[in-house]
């Protein structure tokens, strides 16, 4: 495909998954803070529906011939530490770095700084790269996918991801209505935990 | 039933249709959802600028080159903000500031404390994830509905990593 067609059904893409994102409400630092402190599982609850999805849409479509799938390389050590690296960046911006752009569009001023932090991070890293992947974490096993471990065909192994996911997702829903998580304002904000709330005029300690 | 102008869907709904957009990214551009090599290409073309010889680094040259997955993922990162801010927009709820938790979560109300912390952070991420090659979407969205062992592993590992830097580092929200 060419340039000229794919950038705008990026675009267009991009605005309903942007779009997706804020009416969702996982863009919104209280709920992306939230899970990572296991207050709200909202994030949650969206992000195991879209693999759930992607999932069926893709045994589907791979299934029938239609496409063939694009898994990433598996680099444990790199995984693993990126992973880390990568969770970290997550709690404290209050996002990852999609939904930094959907901050951006929603009106958080301080994504901008997020934005080219990851711009800068991302710069940092392809500097390093070339040495990078000579060190332990440059060692990859190859696209291993568990449907290959477990040598099924990948379609009954995203059903059965799918399936298990789903039984997940009306447990989490049963245990914790998402109405009930949202706040006041959408925004994950539920106040300060019960147990730390002052009781009367605020004082602060010195510190 | 749900409308344009709600504040908020549910999030099965939303999980619904964003798992439903592998499709036209398998199908149109051969690719699954992500979004962190957006930032090699436009950080490397803008470093670019700068320090040509950036540019001869084989991981950065094949991100800035004109193809259709590399531009792609751009004009997808770029759509995130069009849809957010519209969205936001027609539910009437349009931030202007920043959210009010960070004043607890980081124990002060200071803009620019909150500012330096979010660089940090955007550098933590895109460090982190061109490390693991993917992030949220990659290896969240995309890897784990692709059963890829690798991203399942680094999904882990960004709970992980998320899940102790909220409790160990923050303050609860």
């Amino acid at each position: 495909m060419s340039l000229f067609v794919a950038v705008p059904v990026g675009l267009a893409m991009g605005i309903v998954f942007g779009f997706l994102l804020e009416k969702g409400r996982v863009f919104e630092p209280g709920i992306i803070v939230g899970q990572m402190q296991m207050r709200t599982f909202i994030m949650l609850k969206m992000f195991l529906t879209a693999v759930a999805t992607g999932a069926v849409v893709l045994a589907v479509l791979n299934g029938l011939g239609i496409v063939k799938l694009q898994p990433k390389a598996a680099l444990y050590a790199a995984d693993v530490v990126g992973g880390l690296i990568l969770g970290t960046g997550i709690a404290l911006a209050g996002a990852c770095p999609g939904t930094t752009l959907a901050q951006i569009g929603a009106g958080y001023r301080d994504a901008i700084f997020t934005l080219i932090g990851g711009l800068a991070g991302a710069v940092a890293f392809s500097y390093a790269e070339p040495w990078l992947k000579t060190t332990f974490l440059g060692q990859g096993q190859g696209k291993i996918t568990f449907s290959d471990l477990l040598g099924i065909p990948y379609w009954s192994g995203a059903l059965a991801l799918a399936a298990v996911l789903a039984a997940v997702l009306v447990g989490l829903e049963w245990w914790r209505p998402w109405r009930s998580e949202i706040g006041r304002e959408a925004d994950g904000d539920l106040g300060a935990p019960p147990s730390e709330r002052p009781a009367g005029p605020r004082i602060v300690p010195a510190e | 039933m749900i409308s344009l102008t709600d504040r908020a869907w549910s999030p099965y709904v939303a999980g619904v249709l964003i798992g439903l957009l592998q499709i036209p990214a398998f199908l149109l551009i051969d690719t699954a959802l992500g979004a962190s090599s957006s930032f090699v290409t436009v950080g490397g073309t803008i470093a670019g600028w700068i320090d040509p010889s950036i540019l001869t680094i084989d991981y950065v040259a094949k991100h800035v080159t004109a193809t259709a997955k590399n531009w792609w993922q751009v004009a997808l990162v770029v759509g995130v903000a069009i849809g957010a801010f519209l969205s936001a927009l027609l539910s009437g709820s349009l931030r202007r500031s920043v959210s009010p938790i960070w004043a607890r979560a980081l124990g002060t109300s200071s803009r620019s404390v909150r500012y330096a912390v979010a660089f940090v952070a955007g550098f933590l991420m895109l460090f982190g994830a061109r490390l693991a090659d993917g992030c949220t979407s990659g290896h969240g969205l995309s890897g784990v509905a692709q059963l890829g062992v690798g991203s399942t592993v680094a999904v882990a590992a960004m709970f992980v990593g998320g899940i102790a830097t909220a409790m160990l580092l923050m303050r609860r929200i």
